[in-house]
């Protein structure tokens, strides 16, 4: 019995036990812990992260001659340290005072906390498959699973979770699809026989295989034009659900397209097909895909006036980055694309949390109805201070590192087109992010606001754990880069040469203990004259003037409505629902068919049918 | 005599005994039906367990081509179990209506007979009496909607087995005889338009019962009026031992040949407005009863692949239908209805929506479930044949399983996310019987689960001994093998 059993194991135990423990109010905190052993054992994996030998499961058996078989080499690790890490941040979170809270509303939180480990067993299991079978069981139940996080707590998540199971079970169908393609092709399932075979397939055969499995992983990414499922079913769950999906549940579709893709066609095979009528390649295709699903769906939360829809959107963009990064290939992008896993897990989680918590006190998301709780909740607004700047991808949060090893890629590449829709795409998130903080926690502060508090240490601690971990990785993104180095190794793919502080190589060089260093200097000297001069006067939140006149509290005159007319004036003719409107033709093209479809089965002439099936048969056979 | 008869006459007897027996001893029918269906059980599982390869049994002693003659096999006998299997747990308890069992054993002793004969001529007699015992089960709750959709299943029903017969016929007239083995020896003779012709002919013909499209218009009416215990045994039961017959002459003589295109092109329309429709229905009865149409395209398409991939899909795909359909129709025992009166339902029965999903889930083909094997194997071999009208198949049946998966998810959705109904009604409640009944089902999903290495071995062999001609020609027709020299 390998580490990795043991790890599976207790995964499953901790769901079963997560999952007949619903209704003891203790147990959420037995989940966190469980869920923290199995990060121990992880640990115990450790190796892994740093080059060292794939750990195979001695779990493994037939099924109709074809076997099943599971393992975790660096990649499968470092998805698994990510998935851990999201979810004890969630259970912690939902442990304590939210989940008595969660519970008086009529809300079940150790339904929350089955979802969650069962999501976590699902996960690891598909991180662990050693062959394509393994990986479609895993993949269906992670998408299964998911399910179950997103519609628990019924009513409006239940409508969004039934749109998700459509488009995951298309998705599913096509990785499906592909799956019998290769067994057609090479006639087995396993990884090895497809990675020695891709060499000899011919183009229209590598054509269709990619399409099929990127258009299957890609839903659960969110991958353009798939995406719309996304942002509703991750936002309208409760918060810490909200968390751990937005942080890592739609990174399994980009696990399994490195699997597939990367690790097992090729990206040089898809280099090599051109797309007929264009100068493009299949690569560049599918990067143009990226690019537009970093744009749109940012572009998309601008106009965001939920926060967790906001960030919902933002998770769907940043998968964009990640498929962008990894599709490079080269070192640095690579490094960028599976940086960028962890670093969005990171913050993403951070900023999920911190909305949860200002949830918690105001009872809204609603960002026109929030503002000025920057007093009330300081802890929560550093938290999702540090999120959004991971998030917009500016120094020196970690977010940064990554997009900045994604950009030179794209540069050193020379691929300056995608380099400027990645950068607009980078605008988009900063303005909206910056919309998400200001409304909620700067500016004028709300009447019903005024006796908030900051939340308890159960919801804080795991906010700032993520925080923290935000900027750690950021000033020192070498402790991640080793992880992605090794999991670079797993793929084949030149390791990044890095340091503690960045990178150092010939294509560039990056030092974040430097850069941070400058940037805390500089705040310092701010920080020196700022405190060296006359001491400000300290007024009351509520005690407002413009003008030389009183505002009374109930005045408003905080801008959060239409936040960006003036943007909009220019470019809000460009948001046209395209997607949607396609989504609702499609489901009236099937209600007009389908009414035909029951017309044929109720009406009166069954005979009439028999015979004329039978002529066109006949007619069919001997004619 | 082979004890295998038995399974036919001791029903057959039985049914005959029980309407004149029933006046004078009331409890007569109670006992005895189940008490023959448990013997018929212990039969065919005994068979089974001491069958090593399949052999011919002829009736009498006569042997073919005049004597009667039972092919006995892997396949037929799983069939074999699974008839009184499911009548006995289909049975009606508690209701002293004789006629009803007296049915319920013809149908069991007819459909044992379809499973075992060895030539069409007795698989149509025995069609023929089965379709007598279903047409009388379909009106068996004896309400208006029942009559009036049981009349439209004789009118297409008797159709039917015209069309059926003129096949039979045709076939005699280019090969002079009706054993299958010696229709299949015969073989080379049937390449032609004619035989083409015969067969189509018993395909629609047979088709009635195997709900194939478009002679499946009875199937939403008669299921959504019958019992939900009939309903189950038609979409469990009925429909496979016609989609056998198909198979049979596949297998001996029309494997490989062009009108395998005519079962995928039909299994494929209905598939397609199965699924359709089902998406559409508003209660849970037409919903399955679609939903079953679509799942027998489902077989249909998975035989049309030429060759063993076939035959594994379509038996496992079957297989797994007669385990999941029935279940699923016993829920709608109560369930019936619009489906807004099943709103909340969870939140009062969390176990029976629990074991609900689980069937849905299968049904759907998500892994581990059996139900996802058979897709896996339906899929393979669909893409393994690479020509274009099978690709079109394996198109229809992805994104009919995307629309399944959105009805069903629909319906628990609104059992479990709707709005609990203020006063809830005594009669959405299952009752022991069928909790038990469909309790068995699932243990039965479970423990293939938990033995997928061993079940899918054993599967391989059935498909193995199945698809293999010659060995059907031989065992069912030793003599003519040696004089034909065929191997």
């Amino acid at each position: 019995m390998s580490s990795l059993d043991i790890l599976l194991l207790v995964s499953l135990i901790t769901a079963i036990i997560s999952g007949i423990g619903q209704n003891l109010r203790f147990i959420g905190w037995v989940n966190s812990a469980l869920l923290i052993l199995q990060l121990i054992i992880l640990m115990f994996m450790g190796s892994l992260g740093y080059g060292g030998d794939i750990i195979h499961s001695a779990m493994n058996f037939d099924v109709l001659n074809q076997p099943l078989s599971w393992r975790y080499d660096a990649v499968s690790w470092f998805f698994a340290l990510i998935t851990l890490g999201s979810a004890i941040a969630s259970a912690l979170f939902s442990a304590g005072a939210w989940g008595d809270d969660f519970r008086t509303q009529g809300g079940k939180p150790g339904l929350l906390q089955f979802s969650l480990s069962l999501n976590v067993f699902a996960m690891l299991l598909l991180l662990g498959s050693g062959d394509l079978i393994s990986l479609f069981v895993g993949w269906e139940l992670v998408s299964w699973a998911g399910l179950l996080l997103m519609v628990f707590a019924g009513g409006k998540s239940a409508e969004t979770g039934i749109r998700y199971i459509v488009y995951a079970t298309a998705g599913a169908m096509a990785v499906l699809a592909g799956l019998a393609y290769v067994f057609h092709l090479t006639g087995s399932f396993s990884y090895e026989s497809l990675a020695n075979t891709s060499e000899s397939l011919s183009i229209l055969q590598i054509t269709s295989l990619s399409l099929l499995f990127v258009f299957g992983f890609g839903v659960k990414m969110g991958l353009l034009p798939f995406h719309l499922w996304q942002a509703g079913a991750y936002a309208e769950t409760p918060g810490p659900a909200s968390s751990f999906l937005g942080a890592i549940s739609s990174r399994m579709g980009l696990y399994a397209i490195l699997i597939v893709i990367i690790q097992l066609i090729g990206i040089l095979r898809l280099v090599a097909v051109e797309v007929p009528y264009t100068f493009l390649s299949l690569r560049d295709l599918l990067m143009w895909v990226a690019a537009f699903t970093i744009i749109f769906p940012t572009f998309t939360a601008l106009r965001q006036n939920d926060a967790r829809r906001l960030l919902a959107w933002h998770g769907i963009g940043q998968g964009g980055y990640m498929l962008m990064g990894i599709l490079l290939l080269d070192p640095f992008g690579s490094a960028g694309g599976l940086m960028h896993v962890f670093n969005h897990a990171t913050y993403q989680a951070a900023l999920f949390l911190s909305v949860s918590a200002v949830i918690y006190r105001t009872r809204t998301s609603d960002l026109n109805q929030l503002g000025g709780l920057v007093t009330r909740m300081p802890l929560s607004f550093l938290v999702m201070l540090v999120g959004i700047i991971g998030l917009a991808g500016i120094p020196p949060m970690n977010g940064f590192v990554s997009k900045w090893l994604i950009y030179r890629a794209l540069l050193v590449e020379g691929m300056p087109l995608l380099f400027v829709a990645t950068v607009i795409g980078t605008l988009g998130t900063i303005l909206s992010v910056y919309k998400l903080l200001h409304n909620t926690f700067l500016g004028q502060l709300r009447l019903e606001h005024e006796h908030v508090r900051e939340v308890s240490w159960s919801m804080l601690a795991p906010m700032l754990i993520f925080a923290t971990l935000v900027f750690m990785t950021g000033f020192m993104p070498g402790l991640v880069l080793d992880w992605v180095a090794s999991a670079q190794v797993a793929m084949n793919i030149p390791p990044l040469e890095h340091t503690l502080g960045g990178v150092e190589s010939s294509y560039g060089s990056l030092d974040m203990i430097w850069i941070c260093g400058v940037l805390f200097g500089g705040f310092g000297v701010g920080a020196l004259l700022f405190y060296s001069g006359n001491p400000a006067k300290r007024v009351h939140q509520l005690d407002n003037y413009a003008g030389g006149h009183f505002l009374t509290a109930d005045t408003r005159y905080h801008y959060s409505n239409n936040f960006y007319a003036g943007l909009m004036h220019h470019i809000g003719g460009w948001y046209r629902g395209t997607f949607a409107w396609l989504e609702a033709s499609l489901i009236s093209i099937m209600g007009l068919i389908s009414g035909s479809a029951q017309n044929l089965y109720l009406s009166f002439h069954p005979a009439l049918y028999a015979l004329i099936t039978a002529s066109l048969a006949l007619y069919f056979l001997v004619g | 005599m082979n004890s295998i008869a038995l399974n036919i006459a001791l029903p057959l007897l039985t049914a005959f005994l029980l309407p004149i027996m029933s006046p004078h001893v009331s409890s007569f029918g109670r006992w005895i039906g189940p008490l023959v269906l448990a013997a018929m059980l212990l039969f065919s599982f005994q068979h089974f367990q001491a069958l090593d390869a399949p052999e011919m049994v002829a009736l009498g002693g006569f042997l073919p081509p005049m004597g009667i003659s039972f092919h006995i096999d892997h396949l037929a006998l799983l069939m074999l179990m699974a008839i009184p299997l499911l009548l006995l747990m289909m049975w009606p308890y508690g209701k002293t209506k004789s006629r009803e069992e007296a049915l319920m054993l013809l149908l069991a002793a007819a459909a044992s007979g379809m499973a075992l004969s060895g030539d069409l001529f007795n698989i149509y007699v025995f069609y023929e009496l089965l379709s007598v015992a279903s047409f009388g089960l379909a009106a068996a709750n004896r309400t208006a909607g029942a009559f009036a959709a049981s009349f439209r299943y004789v009118v297409i029903s008797s159709l039917g087995t015209v069309l059926a017969l003129t096949g039979i016929a045709l076939i005699y007239t280019q090969t002079g005889t009706l054993n299958l083995a010696h229709i299949g020896a015969l073989a080379n003779q049937l390449q032609n338009p004619v035989s083409y012709t015969a067969f189509t002919l018993i395909v629609i013909g047979v088709g009635v019962k195997a709900e194939l499209f478009p002679v499946n218009s009875w199937v939403p009416e008669v299921y959504a009026t019958a019992t939900a215990r009939v309903t189950a045994i038609f979409a469990g039961l009925v429909s496979k031992l016609a989609v056998l017959v198909i198979v049979r002459m596949l297998v001996v003589a029309y494997g490989g040949s062009d009108v395998m295109n005519i079962l995928l092109v039909l299994g494929m329309l209905g598939i397609l407005t199965g699924e359709l429709a089902a998406w559409r229905a508003q209660d849970l009865r037409r919903m399955f009863a679609f939903s079953s149409i679509g799942q027998l395209g489902m077989v249909l398409v998975a035989f049309s692949i030429p060759g063993k991939a076939g035959i594994i899909a379509g038996i496992a795909m079957m297989f797994h239908h007669l385990l999941v359909k029935p279940a699923l129709f016993l829920f709608t025992d109560q369930w019936s209805g619009n489906l807004n009166r099943l709103s909340g339902i969870g939140k009062k029965s969390p176990m029976a929506v629990a074991l609900f999903l689980l069937f849905a889930l299968s049904l759907i083909g998500i892994p581990p479930l059996p139900g996802f094997w058979a897709k896996l194997l339906l899929v393979t071999g669909l893409v393994g044949t690479a020509s274009p009208l099978y690709l079109t198949a394996l198109f229809v049946l992805l994104t009919a399983t995307v629309i399944e998966t959105h009805y069903l998810m629909r319906v628990a959705k609104v059992m479990i996310a709707g709005e609990q109904k203020s006063s809830p009604s005594r009669f959405l409640e299952l009752g022991i019987l069928n909790i038990t009944l469909i309790s068995i089902f699932a243990a039965g999903l479970v423990l293939i689960v938990l033995n997928l290495t061993s079940v899918s071995d054993q599967l391989a062999l059935i498909a193995d001994e199945t698809s293999n001609r010659m060995l059907y020609i031989g065992t069912s027709y030793p003599e003519l093998t040696n004089t034909l020299g065929v191997k």
